[in-house]
């Protein structure tokens, strides 16, 4: 349907109503339409106002559609008339038109009545993070950053998740102020983005070095970079983080990946006690290893090939630099067979060491054990994303472990390589990053790693721009 | 109106007409100008008629003035409520606003829904409510109108006796029947584990899904030419199982013709005898074994919970078997785990007839495409076909082969 281009009387919203083919819901599509154009606030109004001569009562569900339009369009006396009426016919109000109210009065010079409005909400259920969102903008804009920032940690405190709009806020409307303690809530920020791995996109990293660059009486400056593979920065020379963990946080992260990856509820479903006993003492035997190979995930690389062969060039590959090797395998690679030929089999076994684990087994828990008992240096090599591992592990803090760790110690590179060219023209191996990709600080020097666009598609990919801010 | 019109072309050709020619304006251009101008006095002409008689803000009016008499009375309630009547409250705003709520919600639902932990969890609980609302009101309404349309037909007719040469069974009867049956394959019928060890792996919402398959399955069994002879093992008495049965069968649940036991089946039947059906199995069953004893795991699994039977079966050292899914039919979405009734349904077909075609037809329709039933012969044909177009080669021949078995409607050039 489309919507009157102006105000209509009663007699010609019933003809319409007539011709429409359903007429009880009329309104209700009619309301949804004009909001889906933008219609102005009047028609609206005027078929309220047919609404209310027919019916004398207007529902509650219309009243939420009309405020839509209001909030839409910033009509801020409508959106409180519209508030009273709700007010004074309903004891309370829900989430949804809440949510309208905020966010219309909070872009309005009323805007202190969202925070009492949000003051509402907290009596009923938790806000929603845009509702806290319109507040947090609301009180920012108005320069009153103390008020935001006890909202901010009001939101994080009941584990609502600020969106990267609020964040960014902070930083634009608190651009030149001098203020030790507003400062201190900034860096608080960009840690909580470490924290959570958070990388900012574009606007928002702009938003950082132009608030940087503003204080006064710091003499920051930010420069648009790419960070080397050796970890260094071109900009100021800094070398950044080491990808690697510390000793406590390997030692829990090993300790989880077995409680509750390789063990989980039940040792059997990935394995048998037996087996795992059997692999812990393989591995222990034969410490440590340097690489550690997903024997089955590798020999898929060329689809076209034997896998063995696959297999076989992979660890000539890596086998040439004295590295120790473990692959990793099943049962069912020993028998001889059409992918699997008996005679590559037993020279690769010169080579490197070689676990074959039980055919519906699952190697890759055995690989991760191995690689975290080897130490720090090891490496190991597969294609897999290990997305259900780690989903196994309970808290997003290990989950977060695991990715750092993942990051430093998967191979993966070198297998794409492998795909594209032939295996001779590839002469170094490397491992994905060493140096960790967060953001991160030295005090005089801050590193921000941001993301070109809002939406980056994919998680697993860290981004390679960076911006290197010093104070000189 | 027409008069104004007339009026203004008047106005139109009298002065401008020829101003326009002294500075040469085209001709062609003026009557589009003319009319440009008209029907903006048009348009003005009756926006502004209705904000004179049209007053835009009297809904508030009308709302307002309804709210009188229910102020005062709002006034007079408590303010503080409690948090049931708080949820209530919130309940019926959801309503108001359009969302999937029930009409009548009980005291212990409304708990249940309090106690979820997100909103999301919520939402779903609701919309579940609501649904099933939805549905039992459909299945009243459907009665009522059987029921007239029974006391209609009873009304037309004449109560002329029927004669018929058999006797009216009546369920009782077939009951007893079964019944019979049933108790039969008690003594000499091949037994059929359920195993009733996944409580903890499972929600309530599950375990009230599972007790309702296995009472379907239940119940098929027994009207089944060669029952099974049921076991189910494993269970523990004031288990949520065991309630959920209460719930069930009440007071049947003590005359049913299986046997319950909190024995493991590894207790009560040789190992080498057990198979542990399980869609996870390496296995893929052949034939189905009389001799065997086959163990289903009593479990709906909702989440992703793969390889939970798997790991019994192996922590019992108990072989296993999947059924050949893959090999008959030709799969298309849905996880390979079936319900408890349509494996009981399948298992009871592939003993008294050991037809796995006709076992398979009781997998949903929706999770495949059809049976994998193509003679060898005919899909060579296919294939050969395929390569001689993929290859280029011999297209000739095939247009004269296509040419041959069709000779009618195609003809060569």
């Amino acid at each position: 349907v489309q919507p009157p281009g102006k105000p209509l009387q009663t007699e010609e919203w019933n003809k319409l109503r007539e011709n429409f083919q359903s007429p009880e819901i009329f309104e209700e599509v009619m309301l949804n339409s004009m909001i889906r154009c933008n219609s102005p606030v009047d028609v609206a109004k005027s078929l309220l106002t047919h609404l209310a001569k027919r019916n004398g009562d207007i529902a509650y569900n219309m009243l939420v559609k009309y405020l839509t339009l209001c909030v839409q369009q910033g009509q801020v006396s409508e959106i409180h008339d519209v508030y009273h009426i709700m007010k004074v016919r309903f004891k309370i109000l829900e989430a949804g038109a809440y949510k309208l109210l905020i966010k219309g009065l909070s872009n309005s010079d009323q805007w202190r009545m969202a925070l009492t409005l949000l003051e509402e909400v907290k009596k009923i259920m938790i806000p929603s993070r845009t509702c806290y969102e319109s507040c947090i903008k609301a009180a920012s804009r108005h320069q009153e950053m103390k008020l935001a920032f006890e909202l901010y940690d009001e939101m994080l405190a009941k584990d609502v998740v600020p969106t990267l709009n609020v964040l960014q806020s902070f930083f634009d409307f608190s651009r030149g102020m001098k203020d030790a303690e507003l400062q201190k809530e900034l860096f608080g920020i960009l840690l909580y983005l470490r924290e959570n791995q958070i990388y900012p996109h574009k606007t928002f990293m702009r938003s950082i070095k132009l608030w940087f660059e503003s204080i006064p009486g710091g003499n920051w400056r930010g420069h648009l970079t790419s960070i080397k593979d050796s970890g260094q920065c071109p900009v100021c020379n800094h070398q950044l983080e080491d990808s690697n963990l510390t000793e406590e946080e390997y030692s829990n992260l090993s300790e989880r990946i077995i409680r509750d990856v390789i063990h989980g509820a039940d040792t059997f479903r990935k394995t048998s006690p037996q087996e795992f006993e059997a692999f812990q003492t393989f591995v222990e035997n034969r410490l440590p290893f340097d690489i550690v190979i997903d024997g089955l995930n590798v020999s898929h690389i060329k689809p076209r090939r034997m896998q063995c062969e696959n297999l076989f060039d992979a660890v000539n590959f890596l086998a040439k630099e004295n590295a120790r090797l473990l692959v990793l395998g099943r049962k069912h690679m020993l028998m001889n067979s059409s992918n699997w030929n008996r005679e590559i089999m037993k020279e690769m076994q010169n080579k490197a060491d070689f676990f074959f684990a039980e055919n519906i087994s699952e190697d890759d828990a055995f690989l991760l054990y191995a690689t975290l008992r080897s130490g720090k240096h090891c490496k190991f090599v597969t294609r897999d994303f290990l997305r259900d591992h780690k989903a196994c592990l309970p808290d997003s803090l290990t989950r977060h472990l695991f990715r750092k760790w993942q990051r430093g110690h998967q191979i993966v590179n070198m297998l794409y390589k492998i795909l594209k060219k032939c295996f001779s023209s590839v002469l170094s191996q490397q491992p994905a990053f060493r140096y960790d990709c967060v953001v991160q600080t030295t005090g005089d020097t801050w590193h921000i790693p941001y993301k070109d666009v809002f939406e980056e598609k994919y998680s697993y990919q860290v981004p390679r721009k960076w911006l290197c801010i010093q104070e000189k | 109106m027409q008069s104004a019109n007339m009026l203004l072309r008047k106005i139109v050709r009298s002065s401008v007409l020829p101003f326009a020619a002294q500075h040469g304006i085209k001709k062609d251009l003026f009557p589009l100008s003319r009319t440009l101008s008209l029907s903006l006095c048009l348009k003005q002409d009756k926006s502004c008629e209705p904000s004179e008689r049209l007053d835009l803000d009297e809904w508030k009016k009308v709302l307002k003035s309804g709210l009188q008499e229910e102020v005062s009375e709002t006034v007079s309630k408590p303010k503080e409520l409690s948090s049931l009547a708080a949820a209530r409250e919130t309940l019926e705003m959801w309503k108001l606003a359009g969302r999937a709520v029930p009409e009548n919600i009980s005291e212990e639902q409304l708990k249940t829904f309090m106690e979820c932990p997100s909103k999301s969890a919520k939402k779903k609980y609701l919309k579940y409510l609501h649904l099933k609302e939805l549905h039992k009101k459909n299945d009243k309404r459907k009665m009522e109108e059987k029921r007239e349309r029974r006391l209609e037909a009873q009304a037309s007719k004449t109560d002329e006796t029927k004669k018929s040469p058999f006797i009216c069974m009546w369920s009782s009867t077939m009951d007893k029947a079964y019944n019979w049956r049933a108790a039969q394959s008690m003594i000499f019928g091949q037994p059929l584990v359920f195993d009733m060890s996944y409580e903890k792996e499972m929600s309530v919402r599950e375990v009230t899904n599972t007790v309702r398959q296995i009472v379907l399955s239940e119940s098929c069994n027994r009207r089944s030419v060669d029952p099974f002879h049921i076991h189910f093992c494993n269970f523990k008495d004031d288990s949520l199982y065991h309630r959920e049965f209460l719930k069930q069968y009440s007071e049947a649940w003590d005359k049913l013709l299986i046997t319950v036991t909190d024995q493991c089946y590894t207790e009560i039947f040789p190992k080498d005898k057990l198979i542990y059906l399980t869609a996870d199995s390496p296995k893929v069953m052949k034939t189905f074994d009389h001799d065997k004893i086959y163990i289903v795991g009593s479990m709906v699994d909702k989440s992703i919970k793969t390889g939970v039977s798997l790991a019994r079966a192996k922590r019992l050292g108990l072989e296993t078997a999947a059924l050949p899914l893959e090999k008959y039919l030709l799969w298309n979405t849905g996880a390979k785990n079936l319900t408890l009734d349509q494996m009981m349904h399948i298992l009871l077909t592939l003993k008294d007839t050991a037809d796995w075609k006709k076992a398979l037809e009781f997998v949903p329709k929706r999770k495949y495409c059809g049976f994998v039933n193509t003679p060898v012969k005919e899909l060579k044909k296919t294939l050969d076909l395929i390569n001689t177009l993929k290859l280029g080669k011999g297209r000739e021949e095939v247009q004269k082969q296509f040419a041959k078995s069709y000779p009618k409607k195609y003809k060569l050039k």
